[in-house]
């Protein structure tokens, strides 16, 4: 039976309530963060207070000497148990224990087990490290040329094949550089009518998952399990294995619910410590991080980008030159990653024949930066778009007008050469203007309060190669269990998985019970993150469904029953067992074709299996007197392909816009020499109610991803490209002022208003 | 005394007697000792409501409350709210708008939605605005609670 | 959090007993709100706690004195003053300035008291409560004193209140006449701390601002008057180039200091528009 000749049975484009619905506004529903083991020990850890330096001593003494603590380890315990306790999926840069030296404020040093948390954590306070200062550096550009190394040589993971040749490299801070042209930029430069060269900043921020970072390990008996709020269980398996010299199957990791990710919690963070832990202590372990302690652990990249581009005399971009530096702190995470793919579309959605991009990621003595919501994407829209709009500004064109002008089509090769498929960049820079009414007049306010509107559109490569796997089991009542690894962190995987399944098994989606991960049970999946999930699993989900539905007409065929009978499942099983028994196993596995880029010119005829786009407009209104920027209006159109489940597509939409806005206006962590001023929420603040917008609208257009699953695509992320641009636009629409570092501060636009009238803002 | 100190309280209607220590929070009582896992402890500043409890009918920051003031009191966690198996109408609501992503952040909001309706149950925007003023969703889901609120205060109205 | 004693009193001449004058290990806790985020950041460490709860009922309440201004118990808690008709009628202000004082949460458990004694220059009732000219009330071994909330305050995190004092009340004395205008400026957030906290309260008469209290917190170390400005308003005819030269005169005179909201520069900024904008809203208020 293919799929063209079946009846469908309503599942796609259905706006079902999340599953787990009723257990969330309960309080009933799982999360790790409640998990306690029979026997657990609580770890606390001690974390250095200098950005760069040497351990001369660590004295535990009087740490140790208080009643209930059970155990300090540091770096020379683990090794007992972990031979080469360095990890990290890029680069196995990241020690379990800071091992000799420490690489920025808050790197973990050592650990207090205890079983009442108060004392372990009382007793982390007492430990007495006394450090030998190094140089240190904070600023991506200044680690570029820095006598101050971070890290003494490079060390690729060789998890991915396009990050092997580094290895080796010595006395660089440049952990990764991606270097990409195409056509002739130095020509087109020379031949331009016009010439535009801009530089733009973004500043470090945090996630902020309101359930922090949490893992428990649990060694016995030649295993370990893991419990962890983690979006990469299967990828904490392999690399927990790696360390430990077992085999994958001695390692199981369990998930529950997520309370928030959005890429804090891949790859491995507190997983190896805690088996560590266990391990030594031979006791259950768990470790669960504090608000603060989450700014030193994960956060999004400080960036600068240095953008330039040459107009010819009709307004087309002829080429585009990018140099991009990501600081990516004390240790690469998955920085170097970030800093290649991104660099993929560094040049915008435009359709730029001559390109030239850098794209680089640098260590440096600050708390290592990884994947946010969009992995370098919306450093990269926010420099793109912000170059966009004053070279449109300048030429005199409308935004919108000299945008469409340039726009990147189906058809159309991208920067990499890869053709553009199935990305409906022009339908959601059309949707975007007549949502805003762009070409009606505009209300531009009165007096102190002036009113602007702006507008920025991005895009996205979805991150490949990567492999999902999923199994469907059908019991012999005709119940549908569906094994997937994908982890719900709040963007409904859970239900829209379960709605794929059941479309193809031509069954309710409530009729679907989806297993949390669990790598024992689960299969492989590479991880949830990227927006890769729906596409990726989604995909082997419907295959694994079609497989079983498959398994359950050969059934049908083998027990005699007519086609179109409308026999009941269980009648089936009934057939063939004789009793209520049996199970009919669909597996799925899916992974999409990819070429990496070739390694001199950057190019590949295939860059990603899909692409995501994301459009934003925004109206504000500037006090005058004082730079506060208010939003009055946030409009968010994406391609979506075709969503499965459009309620929470557009609450995905909105509340990653929602966060961008938070980065766009006020988020950041700041530093005194490496020392971070505000971890906490009292001082690092995150958007509250008050801080949405008057209006927030979100649309996806009519699209299709056609190698998706029922036509659909990821959209994680695709909510904070263009936010950042819009709002700065709309900003220089206002006041005439253009801000290129975020946060966009009120104090940041007071001084610029001062400065464009010749009487800047004395520091007295 | 730093010693541990017996309390008694009313916990979702039971009475209930525990021993505490002096320098225990409440969110940490309710967990280890009654297994009750709805609030739950994020910011640990009284800033994001994660942790959110009503004491005496009031809403409170568990996480900034000691335990050992709760003697003699009322407590009443989210679990309360469904115990009979029907979802309290402000429940329903953040369900069918959508109200939540992670969730993890949803028992605090739907405890002062709970506590706002009791007191103004007509809210205006701006009423709501600033009643969850004190209380963070880093998914985001703030329109879909204003939407939430609305409907369960119209349902209560019986409008 | 340490482990530490908690003694919980029921009379007032008891928990003074309990304080050390000169321990600073042993404190007073009202509604703790405060107090919980130094000890669970590791900032306070107590040896003993002396909880207020039980002297609850002698230090609640809000009363009409006979000279129509209010006396607030030390104990009353911020949401119950939020709702308070005596407070709305006698100061709205109060009630104002709470709307988005932190969170409902907190000001359902922190207390007036608590609130005062902490010190914290990033609280909105220092300033407003200094503009309506209110003192408060102490209580310690040796008797009672009556001390102004300008002078209460000293520094960050500072005030005169010994170890083994205790506040009991907040006295506002009648503002007949007066105005009162209280501007929270957040630099980030809506739900932030402010970055600049002013309030102001004149007394107009025919458009001549007879007297005027102006107080000024979060921008500056402690909340405080700025009485050169007060000066410079007194007497003279309301408008716009008055505010001006007022607005430029407060920033010039406020100590204001760089933080996490802005520069200090900047801050003045704020001062100078706020203070422009808090004193025509008292003027449109005094003309209605």
């Amino acid at each position: 039976m293919s799929d063209a000749t079946r009846v469908s049975s309503g599942q796609i484009g259905r706006s079902l309530p999340r599953v787990e619905a009723r257990a969330k506004v309960t309080g009933a529903a799982e999360y790790i963060h409640n998990l306690r083991l029979p026997g657990m020990l609580y770890g606390k850890i001690c974390r250095s207070t200098v950005p760069h330096g040497r351990i001369l001593r660590i004295d535990a003494s009087a740490a140790a000497a208080i009643p209930g603590v059970h155990r300090i380890v540091t770096a020379e315990d683990i090794r007992t148990v972990i031979a080469e306790p360095y990890y990290g999926p890029a680069f196995h840069d990241q020690p379990i224990l800071a091992e000799g030296k420490v690489r920025h404020v808050g790197e973990p040093v050592a650990v207090v087990l205890a079983t009442d948390p108060h004392i372990a954590e009382e007793a982390a306070q007492a430990i007495v490290v006394e450090y030998a200062p190094l140089p240190a550096v904070f600023d991506e550009i200044e680690a570029m040329n820095s006598a101050a190394i971070v890290h003494d040589i490079l060390k690729p993971a060789g998890t991915f094949p396009d990050l092997k040749h580094l290895a080796g490299r010595s006395g660089t801070n440049v952990a990764l550089d991606f270097h990409l042209r195409r056509g002739d930029t130095e020509r087109a430069f020379a031949a331009a009518e016009h010439i535009f060269e801009h530089s733009f900043r973004t500043q470090q921020v945090m996630h902020t998952p309101l359930e922090p970072h949490v893992s428990l390990a649990d060694a016995a008996d030649g295993g370990v399990t893991i419990h962890s709020a983690t979006q990469t269980p299967s990828f904490v398996r392999i690399e927990i294995a790696r360390l430990l010299g077992w085999p994958e199957n001695r390692v199981r990791v369990k998930t529950a619910f997520l309370g928030g990710g959005f890429g804090a919690k891949v790859y491995v963070k507190l997983e190896a410590l805690a088996v560590a832990l266990s391990l030594l202590a031979r006791r259950p372990v768990k470790l669960a991080l504090t608000m603060e302690e989450q700014f030193f652990t994960i956060s999004k990249h400080a960036s600068t980008f240095r953008i330039k581009s040459a107009v010819d005399g009709h307004g087309h971009i002829t080429a585009r030159q990018c140099q991009v530096f990501y600081n990516g702190g004390a240790y690469a995470d998955i920085g170097p990653r970030v800093a290649q793919k991104s660099g993929f579309t560094a040049t915008g959605p435009y359709d730029i024949p001559n390109v030239a991009i850098d794209s680089y990621e640098i260590y440096t003595n600050r708390p290592p930066a990884g994947a946010l919501r969009g992995f370098g994407v919306p450093q990269l829209v926010w420099a793109y778009e912000s170059h966009t709009d004053l070279i449109a500004r300048a030429l005199g064109r409308d935004p919108v007008e000299f945008r469409r002008r340039n726009l990147l089509r189906d058809g159309a090769p991208q920067a990499t050469g890869t053709v553009m498929r199935d990305a409906a960049i022009s339908a959601v820079l059309d949707r975007l203007a007549a949502r805003l009414a762009w070409d009606q007049p505009f209300d531009r306010g009165a007096g102190t309060l002036k009113r602007g509107r702006g507008l920025a559109i991005g895009f996205k490569a979805s991150i490949s190669p990567t492999t999902s796997v999923a199994t469907v089991a059908i019991a012999a009542d005709g119940s549908c269990i569906l094994y997937c690894g994908t982890v719900d962190m709040g963007q409904g995987s859970t239900t829209a998985m379960a709605q794929i399944a059941a479309e193809a098994l031509g069954i309710e989606a409530e009729a679907v019970r989806v297993v949390a991960p669990d790598t024992d049970v689960t299969p492989y999946d590479m991880g949830t993150l990227g927006s890769r999930s729906l596409f990726h699993m989604g995909n082997a989900v419907r295959l694994a469904a079609q497989d079983a539905r498959d398994k359950l007409a050969a059934l049908a065929a083998e027990t005699g029953v007519p086609p179109g009978a409308n026999l009941p499942i269980s009648e089936q099983f009934r057939r063939k067992y004789g009793m209520q028994a049996g199970t009919i196993v669909g597996a799925g596995s899916y992974i999409p074709a990819y070429a990496p880029p070739d390694s001199a010119t950057g190019l590949t005829p295939n860059a990603t299996p899909f692409w995501m786009v994301g459009g934003a407009g925004a109206e504000v209104e500037i006090d005058t007197e004082t730079g506060r920027v208010r939003v009055l209006r946030l409009v968010n159109v994406a391609d979506a392909g075709t969503p499965i489940n459009p309620g929470i597509v557009e609450t995905q939409l909105t509340g990653a816009a929602i966060m961008q806005l938070g980065f766009t206006l006020f988020e950041e962590m700041q530093f005194t020499d490496g020392q971070l001023r505000n971890p906490s929420l009292a001082e690092y603040k995150i958007p509250g109610i008050r801080d949405m917008p008057d209006r927030i609208e979100a649309e996806t257009v009519d699209s299709a991803q056609q190698s998706g699953p029922y036509g659909a695509k990821g959209v994680g992320e695709t909510g904070t490209f263009a936010v950042s641009p819009a709002i700065a636009n709309a900003i220089e629409d206002a006041v005439g002022v253009r801000i290129s570092e975020l946060p966009i501060t009120a104090e940041a636009v007071y001084r610029a208003l001062r400065r464009a009238a010749g009487d800047q803002l004395e520091d007295l | 005394m730093t010693a541990p100190r017996t309390i008694h309280f009313t916990l979702n209607g039971a009475a209930v007697a525990a021993t505490v220590m002096p320098h225990q929070s409440l969110v940490e009582l309710l967990r280890e000792r009654f297994d009750l896992f709805g609030a739950r402890e994020s910011c640990g500043q009284g800033l994001c409501g994660c942790c959110t409890v009503l004491v005496d009918g009031r809403a409170v920051s568990s996480c900034l409350y000691l335990a050992a003031f709760v003697d003699g009191a009322g407590v009443t966690t989210v679990e309360h709210l469904a115990a009979d198996g029907d979802l309290d109408p402000v429940q329903e609501a953040f369900i069918e708008t959508g109200a939540f992503q992670c969730g993890f952040c949803t028992p605090g909001f739907v405890l002062m939605t709970k506590q706002l309706l009791d007191e103004i149950p007509d809210p205006s925007d701006d009423d709501i605005r600033h009643y969850l003023s004190g209380n963070l969703c880093r998914c985001g889901a703030y329109p879909e609670i204003v939407a939430a609120v609305k409907l369960a205060a119209r349902r209560q109205r019986g409008a | 959090m340490t482990p530490f004693e908690l003694e919980e009193p029921v009379l007032l001449g008891a928990a003074l007993a309990l304080l050390d004058p000169e321990d600073s290990s042993v404190r007073a806790i009202a509604g703790g709100t405060a107090l919980m985020l130094m000890m669970k950041s590791g900032l306070y460490r107590p040896r003993r706690l002396v909880s207020l709860r039980k002297l609850a009922p002698a230090l609640d309440g809000v009363r009409s004195a006979p000279d129509g201004g209010i006396e607030i118990g030390a104990m009353v808690r911020l949401s119950d003053l939020r709702r308070s008709a005596v407070v709305r009628a006698a100061a709205p202000v109060i009630a104002e300035t709470l709307l988005t004082h932190s969170n409902v949460r907190v000001r359902n458990v922190a207390t007036i008291g608590g609130n005062l004694a902490q010190g914290d220059p990033h609280m909105d009732l220092p300033p407003v409560l200094i503009a309506l000219g209110a003192s408060v009330r102490l209580a310690g071994p040796g008797g009672e004193r009556i001390v102004r909330v300008e002078d209460l305050l000293t520094g960050y995190l500072e005030t005169v209140i010994a170890n083994n004092e205790l506040i009991t009340a907040v006295i506002v004395p009648p503002q007949t006449g007066w105005r009162t205008a209280y501007a929270k400026v957040t630099a980030r957030s809506a739900d932030d701390w402010p970055a600049l906290g002013l309030a102001v309260s004149v007394r107009v008469e025919a458009g001549i601002a007879r007297d005027a209290r102006i107080a000024i917190g979060a921008a500056t170390e402690t909340a405080m008057r700025l009485p050169g400005t007060e000066a410079l308003l007194a007497g003279r005819a309301i408008d716009d180039a008055l505010l001006q030269e007022a607005g430029r005169a407060a920033a010039a005179e406020a100590p204001v200091v760089a933080d996490h909201h802005g520069s200090a520069s900047y801050k003045r900024v704020l001062v100078a528009v706020h203070l422009g904008r808090a004193l025509r809203q008292t003027i449109a208020g005094a003309e209605r």
